[in-house]
């Protein structure tokens, strides 16, 4: 066959080849915008919701150039050498418990050396009646299954100028160790509990604790203060589907007695649109530190009060 | 032509024949293979040994405490094995009625039925036989084989005319595969009055989830399981060092714990029951007491007319007859469901006492059990002493629903679980199942378990602790869940 007519051939069948590729691609639903897209959470239950989204949240963590920032608990946590964030952990529960990031060591075979959850309990919420990160530990301590051997029974120590509760113990039929420590950081007892069957990697990345920082701007956090005589005037939510789940929601209260921000952990959209309306017309009398008004944080639940508010004592 | 020669006694007994050739090749492969490479396996589904075959009686009703109950579980499993036509008597051998007009089965023991009736999706799926029995003339969906689960098929959103999927309208309600049109007894619900939803547009669209039929076996033990220990439980993992931090889904009416189904939206067994009989199976009864129309159908005009053929409710009490058959079906589904003993636990198959024993402790080491718990008490039963008063060993559920992840999120919300959110899947039993998860998306139990790992997911900090582990540890924690 001519060379000529060869080039032909080959040139048609390459515009047909492209055109049939163009062709499929626009008959395919997705660039139509009608496809669902994969691994994506569209219909959600309860989730978090706020006032503003200029007001720092418990939830809003990143890591960026190799720390965990997070400005709610003004948490920078410089992540050890070789560790890599892993999937994202659940949203807020509806008892107040937050995973704000999850680390992880992992070898060259995928194996697992080492990692850390970092977690953070809102005190105001727990089903459990903890205070602070102390009795959180020691509740920690008590349910402590037999199969457990305890390798530091709970003690306190100072790091990064801040106080932790530790508590050490493993697991010696699966070679796992955990170091686990927490501290109160406005009304949450923020926990790192660093998991692994490498006792250097757990070392390394317990030391490396000494270089956070934990330092929130925040105002006061008072148990109950959204309650009894400090309430001057309140208009209660009214929700268009009575759905049985308790909504947790953290208010500041600014220098006049108005709520400045509004933080529902656990709510239906129709059901956080309600709070915040209503919360909005909510009217406190000023907290005062040390004789002179100030902001406060607090704590209030909605819906079906399962979950107990809990005095977390200061 | 294959040559079989040689005999492979497996674990538990039976026997499985090997070509010579083929087993020549996996030495060579095997030897081609660096250790290292080796990885845990799911030894399959575990094989029944005498009275370790699940599907009994609990031992109060099989010693018929209190007298006639054994006759009422007896009962109960009979029907739950009728096969339903659209009308009584109208298909020799085909006992049930009311079917349709649209259904996914034609009988509960059909899909629930792996290992024994009242189980799982059986290897052989009965919905490719159903499509066309007694003369329907239904196409079968892409998503259904014959080797492949049984599959419930709900739409995640309402659709425009050209079946773009609107995403401000959730659907979720289930789309039943197939009509009664062209049966034999179908009447004047022919295909011209009524049609199979556009399945074909919904693959497309990836607008389909699946579910597959949850086994029952030791229904009614969770049935009895007092709200307070639930949420005893609760309360007691907070802190937990695994991230988990479940809630409960409630029932609509009176806002207690509601407990069955794949994301715990059913209250009780009659309620399942009832639900299930109208929506899989297009029985109307006296808990849905209406012929239903798919969800599509009931934004608009309902079910076609000719299709609306018997009087409703189908199923319903039974007056003029005997103490035991005077039940509505939906109560003596219900009633064999919640007799059903519990299915047991093997202590040496597969892999062995020390392999099943370890790979119990290291699954609870790290931290599955924060979800898969295995004990909680019991309230006493006024049914019988077999339901109650005993603690309840060996359930592995918490019957929390639990954010499982963007992985395993099917986008169906149903009372207050989300999308990503799913009841702690009761894990006796599992050693004799054929499909895992919600969807039935893998026969691999080591793939189960990797699936508990995507984005927001509560299971990621014990995958993480499982990924930790050397591969035979990782092979007994497979082993002992192909025990239970």
């Amino acid at each position: 066959m001519p060379l000529l007519i060869r080039r032909s051939i080959s040139l048609v069948f390459i515009v047909w080849f492209c055109l049939a590729i163009s062709a499929s691609q626009g008959s395919n639903p997705h660039r139509a915008g009608g496809v669902i897209p994969k691994g994506e959470i569209l219909v959600k239950g309860a989730v978090p919701a706020a006032s503003d989204s200029t007001t720092p949240l418990p939830e809003d963590g990143k890591v960026v150039d190799g720390r965990y920032r997070n400005d709610y608990f003004g948490l920078v946590y410089p992540i050890p050498d070789k560790w890599s964030e892993q999937a994202a952990g659940p949203p807020p529960s509806d008892s107040g418990s937050y995973v704000l990031e999850q680390l992880a060591l992992v070898d060259r075979e995928q194996r697992v050396k080492a990692h850390v959850l970092i977690t953070a309990q809102d005190l105001f919420f727990s089903a459990l009646p903890v205070a602070n990160a102390t009795e959180l530990i020691a509740a920690l301590r008590a349910g402590l299954a037999p199969l457990y051997e305890i390798e530091r029974e709970p003690d306190e120590v100072k790091i990064a100028g801040r106080t932790f509760a530790r508590f050490r113990y493993k697991s010696a039929v699966a070679g796992l160790h955990w170091r686990i420590l927490s501290t109160d950081v406005r009304c949450h007892a923020v926990t790192f509990t660093f998991t692994g069957t490498d006792t250097e990697a757990l070392d390394d990345a317990e030391r490396g604790l000494r270089d956070i920082s934990l330092n929130p701007d925040a105002p006061s956090c008072v148990a109950g203060y959204a309650s009894g005589e400090n309430v001057l005037e309140r208009i209660d939510p009214h929700f268009s589907a009575r759905r049985y789940n308790t909504i947790p929601v953290r208010v500041i209260i600014d220098r006049e007695g108005k709520v400045k921000h509004i933080h529902l952990l656990s709510a239906f959209l129709d059901q956080s649109d309600t709070i915040i309306a209503a919360l909005r017309q909510w009217h406190f009398k000023p907290y005062l530190r040390d004789g002179r008004a100030a902001e406060v944080e607090t704590g209030l639940v909605f819906g079906t009060p399962r979950t107990i508010l809990r005095l977390p004592g200061k | 032509m294959a040559v079989i020669s040689d005999v492979v006694v497996q674990p538990f007994g039976k026997e499985v024949y090997v070509n010579r050739r083929v087993a020549a090749s996996v030495f060579v492969s095997l030897l081609l293979i660096p250790i290292g490479a080796f990885s845990q396996v799911d030894p399959g589904v575990r094989g029944t040994v005498g009275s370790d075959t699940a599907g009994h009686p609990l031992n109060s009703v099989n010693s018929d405490n209190p007298a006639t109950i054994l006759s009422f579980f007896n009962d109960g499993k009979s029907r739950f094995q009728e096969v339903d036509s659209v009308s009584h008597g109208s298909i020799m051998g085909e006992l049930g009625a009311g079917l349709g007009p649209r259904y996914n089965s034609r009988s509960c023991a059909a899909c629930h039925a792996q290992p024994a009736v009242g189980g799982s999706s059986p290897a052989v799926n009965p919905q490719f036989a159903d499509a066309t029995a007694d003369g329907a003339t239904n196409t079968i969906p892409s998503f259904i084989t014959l080797s492949g689960p049984v599959r419930e098929a709900r739409f995640v959103f309402f659709t425009d005319g050209a079946g773009n999927p609107i995403t401000t309208s959730p659907n979720g309600g289930v789309e039943d595969l197939y009509t009664i049109a062209g049966r034999s007894d179908a009447g004047l619900c022919t295909a011209a009055a009524i049609s199979q939803p556009n399945f074909t547009s919904a693959v497309a669209h990836n607008n389909v989830i699946f579910r597959i039929p949850t086994p029952v076996f030791g229904a009614g033990l969770l049935e009895n399981i007092e709200e307070t220990t639930l949420l005893n439980f609760q309360a007691s993992t907070v802190g937990n060092p695994f991230g988990v931090a479940g809630t409960f889904n409630h029932n609509g009416n009176d806002g207690t714990i509601s407990r069955f189904g794949w994301k715990a939206q059913n209250k009780s067994l009659e309620i399942f029951s009832g639900e299930a009989y109208n929506v899989e199976m297009g029985v109307s009864n006296e808990l849905f007491t209406q012929e239903r129309p798919l969800p599509e159908e009931d934004m608009a005009s309902g079910l076609p007319t000719p299709c609306k053929i018997n009087a409703t409710p189908e199923d319903h009490t039974n007056f003029n007859t005997t103490a035991v058959l005077t039940p509505s079906d939906a109560v003596q589904f219900a009633m064999f469901m919640r007799l059903l003993e519990a299915p047991k636990q093997s202590k040496k198959f597969p892999g062995g006492e020390t392999s099943i024993t370890n790979g119990e402790a290291l699954f609870k080491s790290i931290g599955c059990n924060a979800c898969h718990t295995q004990i909680f008490s019991q309230s006493p039963s006024a049914i019988t002493p077999g339901l109650g008063g005993t603690p309840l060993f060996g359930q592995w559920s918490d019957l929390e629903i639990h954010h499982m992840g963007s992985g395993l999120a099917d986008n169906v919300s149903q009372g207050t679980a989300g999308g990503d959110q799913f009841r702690t899947a009761p894990l006796w039993g599992l050693g004799q199942r054929i499909f895992f998860l919600h969807d039935g998306r893998t026969s691999d139990m080591v793939v189960a378990v990797q699936e508990h790992f995507s984005s927001g997911s509560e299971a990621n900090t014990t995958k993480l602790n499982f990924d930790a582990l050397t591969t035979p540890q990782k092979q007994d924690i497979i082993n002992f869940l192909r025990s239970l």
